[in-house]
C-alpha cells in the first residue's frame, strides 16, 4: 500500500512538473511533414499574395496567386481528379466567402490537369479576434495537404460583433450564425422530454433486483401491467402519426427544398504560363551534396525568346532560391523560406535569343535540411521537381520553366 | 436467490431490503447512463462519425441508410438484457437518449467552444421517435421476431421524416458562386475545415441509385430491411455478453 501510494504521488508530481516547464504553444501544421517529393512535385505555388495581414471582425481580406501543377506527378500520388483549395486555419476563425479559380467562381472539388496553369483567389471574412499562422493549401483526394506560403493573420476587434447574413433564392436574409439552432433545439427538447417521460415511467418503480425476483417467480404479468400496455400503444400509433405530420408540415413549409450539393466543378487551366514555350529548360543530371547542403543541377537552356535571359530564381516547394546578382522585385509577401544568395550559376552571363546553353545551376542553402527537403534521397521517389524563373535583365519580362530530375545523393 | 421461488411463496421485499435494492437500482442506472454517454458515443462517432457530425453530409442516401443501421446496434443489446431479465421496455430509449446526452456535450463544447463551429452547423440528429417505438413494440409483442422485423423496420423508416423538421429549413436553396446550394452546403464552403475537404463526403454516390428522383424512401427501405438483421445480431450480442449471476448471489 505504501509503495503504491510513493508510486502515486512520484506519477503525479512528473505530471504536475511539465505545467512549471516553459512551454511553447505549437506554432506549424506539419507543413513539413509531407514527403519532399509530393511537395515538390504536385502544386508548385507562386506569386501568392496576401491583400492584408492586420484586419477586424466582419472585414474581408483575399488571398491570391498562381500554381503550376507538376507533369512530373508521382506515379504513387493519384492523380489530382478532386482536389479541394483550402485554407489552414484553427477552425472558423475566418469565414470564406467567396473563392476564384481561373477568375470563376466555384464552390465544391475541382479536377486539376497536370501541366496546367492556374490562378486562384480567396476572399475571407474575420470571425474571431487573434494572431494565426494561415495557409492555402490543396486537400488532393488520397494524396494529402499541399501547403501553400502562409502568414500570420492579425485579427481585431469583438467576436460577439460578427455578422454573417446571406440570402436565400426566396428573398429571405438568414444569419448564418444561428439560422434554424432554435427550431433544432426545440424538436431534441420536444423528443427528449417525452423520452424522458418513457424512462421516468418505469424508472419509478423498483427496477433491477425486485423485478428480477418477481420475473423468476412467474409473476411477468404484474411487471407490465394494462396501463402499460395502453400508453405503449398510445406511442406505437402516436408517434408515427406524429413524426409523419410534423414531416408533412415542414414539407409544406419548405417546398423548394433541393438536395445537397456534390458536383464536381470542371475549370479549364490557362494558357501556359510555366513552359510556355520561349525557355525550354531540360535538367540533365541533379546531384545534392548533403554535407554543403547544395543541390547541384546540370540543365540545358533553350532561350526562343527574343530577349537576352538570365536565372533569377529557384523555387522548390515553398522554399525560394535567389540570385542575388539579379534583384528583381517579388511577387510574392508571404513568408516564404528565402535563400536571398542560394543561387549560384556557373556562368551568369545573360543567355542570348536563340542561344543553347548547359550549365550548371547550385542551389545551396541549410534551408534544404530545415524544411526537411533533404529527406527525398531517403524516399522511394527521390526525383525533384520545382520551377526556374527567368527574368529579361533589361524590361524585367518573367519566363517560368519547370524543371525536374532524379537526385543522386553524394555523401562526402 | 429467487430462481427457484414460485408465484405462491414470493415475497415482495419490504424495509430495509426494500430500500437497499432501490439504492442499489439508483446505482445501476447512473452507471449505465454514463456507460451509455461514453461506449454508445464512441460507437456512433466511429461509425456514424461525419454524417453526424456535419449538417453538409447530411444526405438524403447514404445519412438515412447508415444512421440507423448503427444506430440500432446498442438499442438492440440493451433491450435484449433489460428485456430478458427484467421485463423493462426502456432499453432502446434509454440508449439514444444516453447517446444525445454525449453528442449535445461534444457539439457545444467541443465543436463550438473548443473549435469554434456554429452549433446549427453541427446539429446532431435524433433518434428517439424509433426508439420510443422499438420499445413498445418489444413491451406489447414481448417477440424478438416481431421487434426485429416491425421495430427494426420502424426504427429505420422513421428516422429521415423525424428530422426533416430538424433540417429541412438548412436544405432551402441559395444562389452562390454562379450555383446553386443548400444552406447545408454553404456551411462546409464558409466555416473552413482543414481536414475536412468537401470530395470527403459521400453524398448519394455509389449504385444504389434514386428511383424517380426518389433517393431518401428506397434508402430509408434498405435500411429497414438492414436494420431488422443488424437488431437480431445485436439482441444476441447482448444476450451472450449480459449475465445476471452476480444477482444470484444476492
Amino acid at each position: 500500500m505504501k509503495t503504491l501510494l510513493i508510486k502515486s504521488v512520484v506519477s503525479l508530481s512528473l505530471i504536475l512538473s511539465l505545467y512549471a516547464l516553459n512551454i511553447q504553444t505549437v506554432m506549424a501544421h506539419g507543413e513539413k511533414a509531407l514527403e519532399p517529393f509530393i511537395r515538390m512535385r504536385t502544386i508548385q505555388w507562386y506569386d501568392v499574395q496576401w491583400s492584408k495581414q492586420k484586419f477586424t471582425v466582419n472585414e474581408e481580406i483575399s488571398v491570391s496567386g498562381k500554381f503550376h501543377v507538376a507533369e512530373d506527378w508521382p506515379v504513387s500520388v493519384p492523380k489530382p481528379d478532386a482536389a479541394f483549395l483550402n485554407i489552414s486555419t484553427p477552425g472558423p476563425v475566418l469565414i470564406r466567402t467567396e473563392r476564384f479559380l481561373n477568375g470563376k467562381p466555384y464552390v465544391n472539388s475541382v479536377a486539376l490537369q497536370p501541366g496546367g496553369d492556374y490562378s486562384f483567389k480567396v476572399v475571407l471574412k474575420g470571425r474571431l479576434p487573434g494572431r494565426y499562422h494561415i495557409h492555402p493549401f490543396f486537400n488532393l483526394k488520397d494524396a494529402g495537404q499541399v501547403m501553400g506560403p502562409g502568414v500570420w493573420l492579425e485579427v481585431s476587434g469583438n467576436a460577439d460583433d460578427f455578422r454573417n447574413e446571406v440570402k436565400t433564392i426566396n428573398g429571405e436574409v438568414i444569419n448564418m450564425e444561428t439560422y434554424g439552432l432554435s427550431n433544432g433545439i426545440f424538436w431534441h427538447v420536444f423528443w427528449g422530454a417525452l423520452a424522458a417521460a418513457w424512462l421516468l415511467w418505469w424508472v419509478r418503480r423498483p427496477l433491477f433486483i425486485a423485478r428480477y425476483r418477481m420475473l423468476q417467480a412467474g409473476l411477468e404479468d404484474e411487471l407490465v401491467t394494462q396501463q402499460d400496455k395502453h400508453i405503449g400503444k398510445a406511442i406505437l400509433i402516436g408517434v408515427p402519426i406524429f413524426v409523419l405530420a410534423s414531416n408533412w408540415m415542414t414539407i409544406s413549409e419548405y417546398p423548394k427544398a433541393i438536395p445537397l450539393q456534390a458536383a464536381l466543378d470542371q475549370i479549364l487551366p490557362l494558357s501556359a504560363q510555366v513552359n510556355a514555350g520561349m525557355v525550354d529548360v531540360d535538367t540533365l543530371k541533379a546531384e545534392y551534396r548533403i554535407p554543403e547542403r547544395a543541390m547541384t543541377f546540370l540543365v540545358k537552356i533553350n532561350n526562343r525568346s527574343d530577349k537576352p535571359i538570365q536565372v533569377g530564381e529557384l523555387a522548390v516547394a515553398n522554399v525560394r532560391f535567389l540570385n542575388k546578382e539579379l534583384a528583381m522585385p517579388s511577387q510574392d509577401n508571404t513568408d516564404r523560406m528565402i535563400a536571398p544568395d542560394g543561387l549560384t550559376l556557373a556562368d551568369a552571363t545573360p543567355i542570348q535569343p536563340g542561344e543553347e546553353r548547359t550549365m550548371t545551376i547550385i542551389a545551396k542553402d541549410a534551408l534544404w535540411e530545415s524544411e526537411r527537403l533533404d529527406g527525398l534521397i531517403r524516399d522511394s521517389d527521390s526525383r525533384i521537381g520545382g520551377l526556374l524563373f527567368f527574368y529579361d535583365g533589361l524590361v524585367g519580362e518573367r519566363f517560368i520553366s519547370s524543371i525536374t530530375a532524379a537526385v543522386i545523393p553524394k555523401f562526402n | 436467490m429467487s430462481a427457484n421461488l414460485t408465484k405462491q411463496i414470493f415475497r415482495p421485499y419490504t424495509g430495509e431490503k426494500a430500500r437497499i435494492t432501490r439504492a442499489y437500482d439508483y446505482l445501476i442506472l447512473v452507471l449505465a447512463l454514463f456507460l451509455f454517454i461514453g461506449s454508445f458515443h464512441l460507437h456512433f462517432a466511429l461509425t456514424v462519425g461525419d454524417w453526424d457530425f456535419w449538417i453538409d453530409w447530411k444526405d438524403r442516401q447514404w445519412w438515412p441508410l447508415v444512421t440507423p443501421l448503427m444506430g440500432i446496434t446498442f438499442p438492440a443489446a440493451v433491450q435484449a438484457v433489460m428485456w430478458e431479465k427484467f421485463r423493462l421496455p426502456f432499453g432502446a430509449t434509454l440508449c439514444v437518449t444516453a447517446l444525445l446526452i454525449g453528442t449535445w456535450i461534444t457539439r457545444v463544447f467541443a465543436y463550438h467552444y473548443w473549435n469554434y463551429f456554429p452549433i446549427n452547423m453541427v446539429l446532431p440528429a435524433t433518434m428517439l421517435p424509433g426508439a420510443l417505438v422499438l420499445d413498445a413494440i418489444l413491451m406489447l409483442s414481448n417477440s424478438l421476431t416481431i421487434t426485429a422485423i416491425f421495430g427494426g423496420a420502424a426504427f429505420a423508416l422513421l428516422f429521415y421524416p423525424s428530422n426533416w423538421p430538424i433540417l429541412g429549413m438548412f436544405h432551402e436553396p441559395i444562389e452562390y458562386g454562379n450555383g446553386q446550394l443548400t444552406v447545408a452546403d454553404l456551411f462546409g464552403f464558409q466555416y473552413i475545415r482543414t481536414g475536412m475537404p468537401e470530395y470527403l463526403r459521400i453524398i448519394e454516390r455509389g449504385t444504389l441509385r434514386t428511383y424517380g428522383q426518389y433517393a431518401a424512401p428506397l434508402a430509408a427501405f434498405c435500411s429497414a430491411l438492414l436494420c431488422s438483421l443488424m437488431y437480431t445480431l445485436w439482441w444476441y450480442i447482448g444476450k451472450w455478453f449480459a449475465t445476471v449471476r452476480y444477482l444470484n448471489k444476492i
